[in-house]
């Protein structure tokens, strides 16, 4: 009882000093350390010490704030270089340390990379074809995906499932001289996982779908024309992400039409896979400078004539979905005596600062 | 502080092991701290080339002159020294066998320890067998690497199967007997002296459900050193089985482990423990007398696993595979002791046991030796130094520990370059004595 009564009149001292005074902000810190709101039994104190702290913390952010500002400002007009900027802390810059991460000096990637099963096609050797079929039973969602892929890719062809075995229709690929197989499959009537099978030994890839919304569920989507697309890959980092980025190079011609400025996006962050499909366009914009800046700048520089800006700007059109690695297999789609290259295992998820794309 | 959970590795005793990758390459990974060392590329052999694709490797691991065969996808073998990686003898099938295309690479590949007959030393026999069937037993001289070797005689040629792929073959501890064994072909035993088939094994009946498995052995090995009458294989129906030659032609017993195809088998020395990795990347230990799992072997493993070797002396496997690490396992805790990364596909991984570390070794145990001197001398003269520093105000103490600090390092710098070069020396003379031995020969 005793040790608790202290703490109390602790706690009304601090307030006081708290309310008084701000340069001890460093004892009242110290303080915090030793007195937090949830030691107190009694709740009306309790939430008094706590509405202080919430206070006093929002002061200090403000004071900080306003510290930064006038840092900012001091520096600006003394000419001076600006205080560097706090990169905030996420998951993907403080991943965890990765030694499959690919280095542009290694020779022995790129002797790896000219040896791997999309190097004919991305040297142009070979131009890609790509067989999209479904599973056994798809309707709805399913064949408006499918409809808009091949929208997206070119030289793509639909054939109808019926009830051929996938290793049968892998053969007749080869036969037909396809370079990629897609295969949507579909469940509950949404589509939810994406197989990439690389024709004649290119590896298969096993991808969940998700987050599907389609062309006609975007607001204010254009329709894409039938140029072949740019190709966007961004941060596919490691030696399986690049060979995941590779095996996706090799479903696009490798000669964009310019003409079209039509960018597909695959954007790896975080082991998922973004997929979104653009239409882009620069414009000459003229950028009122009085809008932006004071009035100050105003009278500075009225003599200058109204600038010349080209932005770019951008049309969603296509399908946008989200696709998630699930395994990598050596060979064309063999479940039963197929070797993975890499598959996603429960005990691997022992950290979400590890990511393997 | 981000939450980060990394693999503890503990480390591995000294040890040399050579890595073979889908690009033709050779690693050597090495260990060389007496205590826990942290096992390192050290060397790299060949060039990258997807042609040169190793598809079997074989080796003599003695004292004196061990010898390295390897078996590549365009056909060649190449004879190498494990020491120095100095091409012996490359022997081209083109002139063996016209059969020889695309489709018919050598999947298997021994190296015969033992002189077959009396041959002159600079000889070496080996026994090949393609995914066709195509086994022959031939022998080349062994020369510098400039030349091109020719063989002696012409090599001794029969087929071991009528249809079908091989995917497995191995030749016993005594090398009287190599068995065959793959896709649509039952496990075959030769005897390799008079070129027999002794032993045939059968497929196991139908299951209680009428289903017949079409046979797929993807990989086998013989249970103990001195006998061939024990062998285990495993098939592509994710089953280990043990064959028994004096019992039956059915297996005596047979496991299921997990649900992809086994890639790699191995015995171990003690004539019971089978290691078995699967084509997921899933590793275990079974006891085969009784057929029970002894544990798994747990690392984050992702890739299939292509070959699995235990080590002749120390308690340690290696496996290696298409996630390109070598890992290295105690065999007794089943703890991972430590993972490289290399790279590339690895499809082999072998161990250089009689690798002589004391060459190697006895140079940095003398730098460390100077080192301590120089720590003592150090330590010898810090006292006074304190003294002055403690009249001075801190500052200034700190700075002289710096410079101590900076001193030291530099000084650690300068022995480990002693070392590297004496290490160098040290291979040198090692490779000037192999080559007078063969002079001698």
């Amino acid at each position: 009882m005793g040790g608790k009564r202290r703490k109390n009149d602790d706690s009304d001292v601090e307030d006081s000093e708290t309310a008084s005074s701000k340069r001890k902000k460093t004892l009242t810190t110290e303080k915090k350390d030793q007195l937090r709101p949830s030691m107190i039994k009694n709740k009306e104190k309790r939430s008094e010490l706590h509405a202080k702290l919430k206070h006093q913390k929002k002061l200090d952010k403000r004071a900080k704030a306003k510290s930064r500002d006038a840092a900012i400002k001091r520096a600006l007009e003394l000419g001076e270089e600006l205080p560097e900027k706090k990169v905030p802390r996420t998951i993907e810059n403080t991943r965890e340390f990765d030694e499959t991460v690919c280095k542009p000096d290694d020779e022995e990637l790129f002797a790896g990379n000219d040896a791997d099963e999309f190097s004919s096609i991305l040297h142009q050797q070979q131009t890609p074809k790509i067989l999209i079929t479904t599973c056994r039973f798809h309707s709805t969602r399913g064949p408006a995906f499918i409809s808009e892929l091949l929208s997206v890719i070119p030289n793509a062809h639909y054939f109808k499932r019926g009830t051929y075995d996938l290793k049968k229709i892998v053969e007749y690929a080869k036969n037909k001289d396809f370079t990629s197989i897609i295969v949507v499959h579909t469940n509950r009537r949404e589509p939810d996982a994406l197989l990439i099978v690389g024709v004649p030994n290119g590896p298969t890839a096993h991808f969940k779908l998700s987050k599907l919304v389609l062309r006609k569920d975007i607001k204010n989507h254009g329709t894409p024309t039938s140029h072949k697309p740019e190709l966007v890959l961004n941060n596919f980092t490691t030696r399986l992400g690049s060979r995941i980025g590779r095996l996706i190079q090799s479903l696009f011609p490798q000669d964009p039409e310019f003409k079209g400025r039509r960018v597909v996006t695959f954007h790896n962050q975080r082991d998922f896979v973004f997929f979104r499909h653009h239409r882009y366009i620069f414009e000459n914009k003229v950028v009122k400078r009085a809008e932006s800046k004071g009035r100050k700048d105003k009278d500075d520089k009225s003599d200058n004539a109204p600038e010349q800006k080209t932005i770019a700007r951008l049309q969603e059109c296509g399908p946008r979905f989200t696709l998630k690695l699930i395994s990598l297999q050596n060979g064309t789609f063999d479940t039963k005596g197929g070797e993975y290259e890499w598959v996603h295992k429960p005990e691997m998820d022992t950290s979400r600062r590890r990511f393997f794309l | 502080m981000p939450r980060t959970t990394t693999l503890e590795c503990s480390g591995c005793p000294p040890l040399r092991a050579l890595a073979f990758d889908a690009l033709g390459l050779i690693k050597v990974v090495e260990a060389r701290d007496k205590q826990r060392g942290i096992p390192q590329v050290v060397e790299r052999w060949g060039d990258p080339e997807s042609s040169k694709c190793v598809m079997a490797v074989s080796m003599i691991d003695r004292n004196s002159q061990p010898l390295l065969a390897v078996a590549r996808k365009n056909n060649e073998i190449e004879v190498l020294s494990p020491v120095n990686g100095d091409i012996q003898a490359t022997i081209s099938d083109a002139s063996g066998l016209d059969i020889c295309s695309e489709e018919n690479n050598i999947v298997g590949l021994h190296l015969f320890g033992k002189q077959k007959s009396e041959l002159a030393s600079g000889c070496c026999t080996l026994l090949t067998c393609t995914t066709k069937g195509n086994a022959s037993l031939r022998s080349a001289e062994l020369a510098d690497s400039s030349t091109e070797s020719s063989h002696i005689d012409s090599p001794k040629t029969w087929n071991v199967c009528s249809g079908g792929n091989i995917l497995c073959c191995k030749v016993d501890g005594q090398e009287n007997f190599a068995l065959f064994g793959g896709k649509g072909v039952e496990i075959n035993i030769w005897d390799i002296n008079n070129l027999t088939k002794i032993w045939n094994s059968k497929s196991p009946p139908k299951d209680n459900l009428g289903i017949f498995t079409p046979t797929c052995f993807t990989s086998a090995t013989f249970l103990m050193n001195d006998e061939h009458r024990k062998f285990v294989a495993g098939t592509n129906s994710h089953q280990v089985r043990l064959y028994d030659i004096s019992a039956q032609r059915r297996p005596v017993l047979s496991v299921d482990f997990r649900e992809t195809p086994i890639k790699a088998l191995a015995a171990d020395i003690d004539g019971h423990s089978v290691y078995v990795g699967n084509g997921s990347g899933d590793m275990a230990s079974f006891d085969i007398r009784t057929g029970k799992m002894l544990g798994g072997f747990s690392g984050k493993c992702s890739g299939s696993i292509r070959s699995i070797v235990r080590h002749p002396e120390l308690p340690i496997i290696a496996s290696c595979g298409l996630d390109s690490y070598l890992r290295l396992w105690d065999t007794k805790t089943r703890q991972l002791l430590s993972a490289v990364f290399l790279k590339q596909h690895i499809m082999h991984v072998l161990f250089d046991s009689k690798f002589d570390f004391k060459g190697v070794d006895s140079v940095p145990s003398k730098g460390k030796t100077q080192t301590e001197i120089m720590l003592s001398e150090e330590v010898e003269v810090l006292p006074s130094k304190r003294k002055k520093s403690s009249r001075n105000n801190e500052h200034v103490e700190d700075g002289s520990e710096r410079k101590k600090k900076s001193k030291h390092s530099k000084e650690r710098k300068k022995s480990e370059g002693k070392d590297g070069s004496e290490k160098i020396a040290s291979r040198d003379e090692r490779r000037k004595s192999t080559l007078k031995k063969k002079n001698n020969s």
